[in-house]
């Protein structure tokens, strides 16, 4: 065979033609070439996508790059700016055609509606069972005025926050939040400000949320025992009579009246407290009962399991609307217009004492730590600013809703206006069932926002002070114990969630609201030599708002 | 040769930080062995091995950090780092915010400069391009080399804008090296000539030691404007490859049914590609061409006496 006289190291012959050539034998230099399938589209007929000659040579860099360092090292890896846009990366399959990967990088993008949706059940708290004391302790009139302003004036200083990072250039800032951005400008005092006052407005929501279910589970559990053994409390309790009674559980406690009530408790069918008042006390015992609930769930490493439920929330606010309104029909409106004076029944329009209703907006209206992240799945970017002034506004409504109709559906001739509670429920007696529904649904919403709240502080302080977010179960369980001993003595000791909610909004509004983001817009606008007068000017004074808003929570 | 005795510097500078070490391995083919950013500033000695051009030693320093060890050291040993400079390739973060700092440094380079080696080519990287928006890069340039221009008076300094995640970097160092051949325009013309003579599609010049386009020649327009850092990142891919086994890269011949390309040692600063899309000439055909035409290549490097090779230059 002719085979034997080719010599071990045959150059080859070129030109031929190859499909001429017999058996190829292992030393046929043509068997060595390299695997190569002409691109072809086995599917359809249509012209295969080749790449761009620009992704070409920038995968010859990435590929040569990586040669370079360390596999561990990150200094010549892609910045994500460089990375093509996933609608411009292709893939090869085997058989040498390219096509485009489908879909987005990861995180979802949802429609507009879906985000302002997300916005408004983020933004609706607890605060809203403290707007009608609030529009009663500011007066009807200034109230709606006032709840418009910090709606708007919030709204603006959140625009502010969204446009915080797009003012640095020169960096990368789209995986940024608020806290990163203060940290840019006011370097570690920044980081460290804004996460302390985060932690404000997390732990003082935690105490309100301890507070408000010890009350609720109270008086499930009395409602309950009420049912069960046939009890009537209507006639311990000062309120009104009737189907929709319509409680006033602090009688004679109301600023400025002349008149002082005296509560004579006249029945004497009744005997002293009992052995299940003894045990189930809304101060005493019901916050220790908590405890042994929710101390556990704390500690889980995990919190996914709790975002499950966010839909309870929304389910909760949209009852507590629909029971508003039938209340409101039931009992209808009781108004009448006193500017200045107080009178028996009623209080006047504006009152000296509005600042304890700026003070639970601010919390009512708060989002500042976290709309950067919550308006980045938002489909089109563009839209983000209406989006924003649309949930607001909705939020807005929903607590103009529930505080006017609370507000002047209150029973006025037989009680006064000053008895609305700081949680109006507690206006409410125990017997209620659709109250007892209402309660029964926020106490379930609680109960699995409260291990997610918990969660949240927890990562953020452990992760700043300690790097991990699990450092071990003794410092988890310390910092648990913190929590839940601050909640459970505000619930026996001061239990007045209104307090609690204007104090820490007006604390934690005044970093992350007020100066922060005026402060950084004033800064960015100098450092581009954009900085007018109107401008610093108008910035100054929402910083004197945000210090005013505070003090004004300690004087009045 | 005199080129011995003492060696001609390329002078890589700039802020710490400002991205130069990164250049080096990129350009050059080094490899970082650790990560540069965690210990601070380079302190590169003299004794680099990096070879550029034949003679020429790449020496990297970082120039103005607040380490005083850093300025002391910078100090005294001023004249010798400067000394012997044949170009100072200096390198500036576009994301620095100390503009005015950065001037003063690069200023004071540039007086120690004209003291000790006035006849050196200096070169102005403005570096990190990527990190701006596309459509301020234009007018951030423009603003920046007129300042430098301004601010090198007497001397003559060409700027470039450079990222290492576009093709501005190994173009940027393409033309340096094209300025810093004497006699270029000769070398073109005569690979032209030889481009015709042995009918090649392509053939291209790179220097030796990093791969940068020296010259080309084509007979058509070609599909891929990026080709040639392509071959330039695949063959020092090989190159870093071969070298974990001690081996050294010596010649290539790729070769498909439609065309055949040859790399190969030229003269003693570059490589020569040759691309025939001829397949039926026999590749010993071609090897012989290029064999003939290394010692005339040679001979033209050699042309104008010791004095003038292709890499020193005394004006």
């Amino acid at each position: 065979m002719d085979d034997e006289w080719k010599p071990l190291l045959a150059s080859e012959r070129a030109g031929e033609s190859y499909p001429d050539r017999g058996v190829m034998d292992s030393l046929d230099p043509k068997s060595k070439r390299p695997f190569h399938v002409e691109p072809r589209n086995i599917v359809e007929d249509d012209v295969p996508e080749r790449v761009s000659a620009e992704a070409s040579v920038m995968s010859s860099r990435v590929h040569y790059y990586s040669r370079l360092t360390g596999s561990s090292d990150r200094l010549l890896v892609p910045p994500d700016h460089v990375i093509p846009a996933p609608e411009e990366i292709y893939v090869y399959s085997p058989l040498g055609t390219a096509f485009k990967v489908q879909g987005g990088d990861g995180s979802a993008k949802n429609p507009s509606i879906v985000t302002i949706f997300a916005i408004w059940n983020t933004m609706m708290g607890t605060a809203i069972l403290s707007i009608p004391w609030s529009i009663k302790q500011a007066g009807f009139t200034l109230g709606i005025i006032i709840l418009i302003s910090m709606g708007l004036l919030t709204l603006y200083c959140c625009y502010r926050v969204l446009k915080s990072p797009k003012s640095i250039q020169y960096t990368d800032t789209s995986d940024w939040e608020f806290p990163d951005v203060c940290r840019y400008y006011f370097g570690a005092f920044g980081q460290w400000s804004s996460l302390l006052f985060s932690m404000v407005s997390l732990i003082g929501a935690m105490v309100v949320y301890w507070v408000l279910m010890s009350n609720f589970l109270f008086n499930t559990g009395r409602f309950i025992y009420n049912y069960v053994h046939n009890v009537s409390m209507s006639d311990s309790e000062f309120g009104t009579n009737g189907t929709d009674r319509v409680l006033c559980p602090f009688p004679g406690t109301d600023q400025g009246s002349n008149c002082s009530v005296t509560v004579i408790f006249l029945n004497t069918n009744t005997t002293g407290p009992t052995v299940f008042d003894r045990w189930w006390s809304k101060t005493n015992t019901v916050p220790f009962y908590l405890v042994i609930l929710l101390l556990p769930l704390l500690n889980f490493r995990s919190a996914s399991f709790f975002a499950r439920f966010t839909f309870l929330g929304t389910i909760s606010v949209v009852y507590l609307i629909f029971l508003v309104t039938l209340k409101s029909i039931r009992l209808g409106f009781h108004l009448e217009f006193h500017w200045f004076e107080s009178t028996k029944y009623f209080v006047p329009e504006f009152r000296v004492f509005f600042p304890q209703m700026t003070g639970v907006l601010t919390l009512a209206f708060f989002i500042h730590n976290c709309i950067i992240t919550l308006l980045k799945s938002n489909k089109h970017q563009a839209n983000n600013v209406r989006d924003l002034s649309v949930a607001y506004l909705l939020v807005g409504l929903t607590y103009l809703y529930v505080g006017v109709l609370i507000f002047a559906s209150f029973p006025s001739p037989p009680l006064s206006k000053d008895c609305i509670e700081p949680n109006f429920l507690d206006n409410f007696p125990s017997s209620d069932v659709m109250v007892f529904v209402a309660r029964t649904f926020l106490l379930f919403q609680m109960t699995t926002v409260y291990p997610l709240l918990g969660y949240l502080v927890r990562v953020q302080m452990m992760g700043q002070i300690f790097g991990r977010h699990y450092p071990s179960f003794f410092h988890v369980f310390t910092l648990n114990i913190f929590i839940v001993g601050s909640g459970v003595l505000m619930a026996k000791f001061y239990p007045n969630i209104g307090s609690i909610i204007r104090f820490s909004g007006a604390l934690c509004g005044l970093a992350l609201v007020f100066v922060f983001p005026s402060l950084i817009h004033m800064i960015s606008q100098r450092r581009r030599k954009e900085l007018r007068w109107p401008s610093a000017l108008f910035h100054s004074f929402l910083i004197l708002l945000g210090v005013a808003n505070l003090v004004g929570q300690f004087f009045m | 040769m005199s080129s011995t005795a003492m060696k001609k510097k390329v002078l890589l500078m700039g802020k710490s930080g400002s991205g130069k070490t990164s250049m080096r391995s990129i350009i050059f083919a080094n490899y970082i062995a650790r990560d540069t950013r965690r210990l601070g500033a380079t302190i590169d000695v003299e004794h680099s091995h990096v070879r550029f051009l034949g003679n020429l030693v790449l020496n990297l320093w970082d120039c103005g950090g607040q380490d005083t060890f850093m300025e002391n050291y910078f100090t005294s040993q001023r004249d010798n780092i400067f000394r012997n400079v044949e170009v100072l390739i200096y390198v500036f973060d576009v994301e620095s915010r100390e503009l005015e700092k950065d001037m003063h440094y690069y200023q004071s380079c540039l007086e120690a400069i004209l003291q000790n080696s006035p006849d050196a080519k200096v070169f102005c990287l403005v570096h990190k391009m990527d990190l701006v928006q596309e459509d301020q890069r234009d007018l951030i340039f423009k603003e920046r080399e007129e300042d430098l221009k301004r601010l090198s008076r007497p001397l003559a300094c060409i700027c470039f804008r450079t990222s290492i995640w576009d093709e501005t970097l190994y173009k940027a160092w393409s033309s340096i090296v094209y300025q810093l051949i004497p006699n270029v325009q000769q070398l073109e013309s005569n690979l032209r000539n030889f481009a015709q003579i042995i009918e090649a599609d392509e053939v291209l010049l790179f220097e030796r030691a990093t791969f940068l386009v020296i010259s080309h020649y084509q007979c058509r327009e070609q599909r891929d404007a990026h080709r040639f850092e392509k071959i330039s990142n695949i063959i020092k891919q090989f190159k870093l490859s071969c070298s974990k086994l001690a081996a050294s890269f010596q010649s290539m011949e790729v070769r498909n049914s439609n065309f055949a390309a040859f790399i190969d040692v030229f003269t003693s600063n570059t490589y020569v590609m040759v691309i025939m899309s001829d397949p039926s000439i026999p590749s010993a055909a071609t090897l012989i061409n290029i064999r003939n035409a290394r010692k005339h290549f040679e001979k033209l490097e050699r042309v104008d006496g010791p004095k003038h090779s292709l890499h020193m230059r005394m004006r």
